[in-house]
């Protein structure tokens, strides 16, 4: 068929008021993000959005010039967006705040339980090579010292050794602080999104970050400080260390993903597993955060030594029934957050 | 229009409503740039924060005793702040607006694969992965990033890594302009209307071809619009078994285009645009 140009121009002085119609509802939309279109608006947006994709259709098949379709196609994809922009690809509902904190706070947990496979094996990547770099620091002077500059084991140990002074102010706490939340969150998210080469790269960080951690405490230890440095991490280190491996794990799962997608194509298997596993993530840089704040105004503090531990020991407790019980009583263990 | 795949770096998009619009996605080049652009305004915002806590930190040097305190802080904060820029600044903004302030420069957008606006937790989950897409030089600020380079190259989409696992794609969302028609500027003269056949007539994407044509040839330079026209005109002149309409290609082009609208192009030629023929996108 041969498209006559008198009707195209017919089409569009008849449609041509809608469409703008339409245009100004979306400029509208951009501009009162977040409130919402006024219920007039509202009420005409869906009909208009459908005779737009009619039109379209129209235009397509009537092979109408390429302007005008661009112009439509344009049209269609910003209403298309607004349409469904609520949905936001996470099947967004309406809650009230406190029900979507209540939900995150659940949903944490569950997804840890989820993948719990891949958490044990981020929990051995991590603690076997802690165990043996402590050891290793322990037994042998110059262990430590091969796996971490020695510039930066001296100063450990003339720190712990120098116990908790009150010399150390709010300012100094609030650095420390913010070392921390750039340091271990930046490390726990590096720890997972490197997992998508096979979990390779979280593997790696696991090890690194446990080996390390471990030299270091048998090297403060093996220098006589062991006393003071258990009493400076007890307190953040359920979270602290919690959060690394739980990272190294979500990494390791979503490496896995790739590995053995079962029934779906790989691609799919990683979109949808990563979608899961960042409820995993998004947990693990919330306990950091709080870790940071932990370590840098808690454990720097002067308080005894026994509070501290007791303290320390309840919180680990605390780490534990959290990501074991929390939750578990809705039966949902095995549905995804969405 | 065309229903085999087009030679472009068009990607379709059936909604619900069965209706297949096109997204253009974004390539390498001008991703980089906003990349860039985006670090400039973070990192500047970054730099005049940290002035300003030098400059409190300086005046407190003079009140008595807190100097040590407050330089101490402003360095923690200045430390969230680094963290923030690495790691908050992207995921905020694609997940608040769906661009970054930079990409917004560029006319960018991030959307999900399906077409549909990209929600908070895949926004989150593509830019953490920019850690993944900076390998192997992991502390280069991602400029170098070799997986991401080749990750794009490899995919349809020019996804890197972030974007295959959030489910996303970069696309240019421009909008355009309802256009005005392409008009005959000058009017046929009598020796060209003469000369022309009493029926032309083009298929759709002949139609589309001229008038894209038209619509460009301003921008074109003499040279290359003569070379583009010479190459069709020639072959619709014998098609038509018309004898030539016009010594200039490109004027044939204008008025087999105009002659095919029918009686439009006598209605054209009374009220010229004030842009004539040369009207542009």
């Amino acid at each position: 068929m041969t498209p006559s140009k008198a009707s195209e121009v017919a089409f569009v002085e008849a449609r041509q008021r809608e469409w703008g119609e339409l245009d100004d509802t979306i400029r509208a939309a951009g501009k009162r993000r977040g409130k919402g279109l006024p219920p007039a608006a509202l009420s005409r947006f869906s009909p208009l959005y459908r005779d737009v994709c009619a039109d379209l259709s129209r235009a397509q098949a009537a092979g109408f010039s390429g302007t005008l379709i661009d112009y439509l196609q344009g049209l269609t994809a910003s209403a298309h967006a607004l349409l469904y922009a609520d949905a936001g690809g996470d099947g967004g509902r309406v809650r009230s705040a406190g029900a979507a904190i209540r939900a995150a706070i659940e949903a944490f947990p569950r997804a840890v339980r989820r993948h719990k496979v891949a958490m044990a094996v981020a929990f051995v990547l991590f603690f076997m090579p802690f165990v043996g770099g402590l050891l290793g620091a322990l037994a042998s002077h110059t262990f430590a010292a091969r796996v971490v500059p020695e510039a930066q084991l001296r100063p450990m140990v003339e720190a712990y050794a120098h116990g908790f002074g009150t010399d150390r102010g709010a300012g100094a706490d609030a650095e420390m602080a913010g070392y921390y939340v750039d340091n271990n969150v930046g490390i726990a998210l590096r720890c997972f999104a490197t997992g998508i080469a096979l979990g390779l790269g979280s593997a790696f960080y696991l090890v690194e970050n446990g080996l390390i951690t471990g030299a270091i405490v048998g090297y403060v230890t093996a220098h006589g400080a062991g006393g003071n440095i258990l009493t400076f991490i007890v307190g953040h280190s359920s979270l602290e260390l919690g959060a690394i491996v739980l990272a190294g794990g979500a990494g390791l799962s979503l490496g896995w993903s790739i590995v053995s997608p079962g029934a779906r194509t790989r691609l799919e298997s990683l979109q949808a597993n990563a979608r899961d596993v960042s409820t995993v993530v998004f947990g693990a840089a919330a306990m950091l955060v709080v870790a940071a704040a932990v370590e840098g105004f808690w454990s720097a503090s002067d308080l005894p030594a026994a509070v501290k531990r007791v303290v320390g020991g309840l919180l680990f407790l605390v780490v534990v029934a959290y990501l074991t019980l929390a939750g578990r009583d809705r039966a949902r263990d095995g549905a995804p957050w969405t | 229009m065309a229903t085999s795949a087009p030679l472009d770096t068009d990607v379709a998009i059936e909604t619900a409503e069965h209706i297949v619009f096109r997204y253009r996605v974004a390539g390498p080049a001008r991703r980089l740039l906003a990349y860039a652009l985006d670090l400039v305004f973070c990192y500047g915002a970054f730099a005049i924060v940290a002035e300003l806590l030098v400059a409190v930190s300086l005046g407190a040097e003079r009140a008595a005793g807190v100097a040590e305190q407050v330089s101490a802080a402003s360095v923690g904060i200045v430390l969230v702040m680094l963290f923030a820029a690495q790691w908050v600044y992207f995921a905020a903004f694609e997940g608040w607006r769906g661009r970054t302030p930079g990409k917004a420069v560029f006319g960018l957008a991030v959307v999900s694969t399906t077409g549909r606006p990209v929600g908070p937790r895949a926004a989150v989950l593509r830019n953490v992965l920019r850690a993944a897409d900076a390998l192997p030089l992991a502390y280069t600020a991602g400029l170098a990033s070799v997986a991401a380079l080749l990750s794009m190259t490899m995919t349809k989409r020019f996804q890197r890594l972030g974007d295959l696992v959030a489910g996303t794609m970069v696309v240019v969302p421009d909008r355009a302009l309802p256009m005005a028609p392409v008009v005959l500027w000058p009017p046929a003269q009598p020796g060209e209307a003469e000369a022309l056949p009493e029926e032309v007539r083009l298929d759709a994407e002949e139609r589309q071809a001229i008038e894209m044509f038209l619509r460009r040839r301003a921008r074109l330079g003499r040279a290359r619009e003569l070379e583009l026209a010479a190459m069709i005109a020639p072959m619709l002149g014998a098609r038509f078994g018309s004898r030539a309409v016009s010594d200039d290609p490109a004027r044939a082009l204008a008025l087999y285009y105009h002659r095919d609208a029918g009686g439009e192009a006598r209605q054209d030629a009374r009220n010229p645009g004030p842009a004539a023929d040369r009207t542009a996108t």
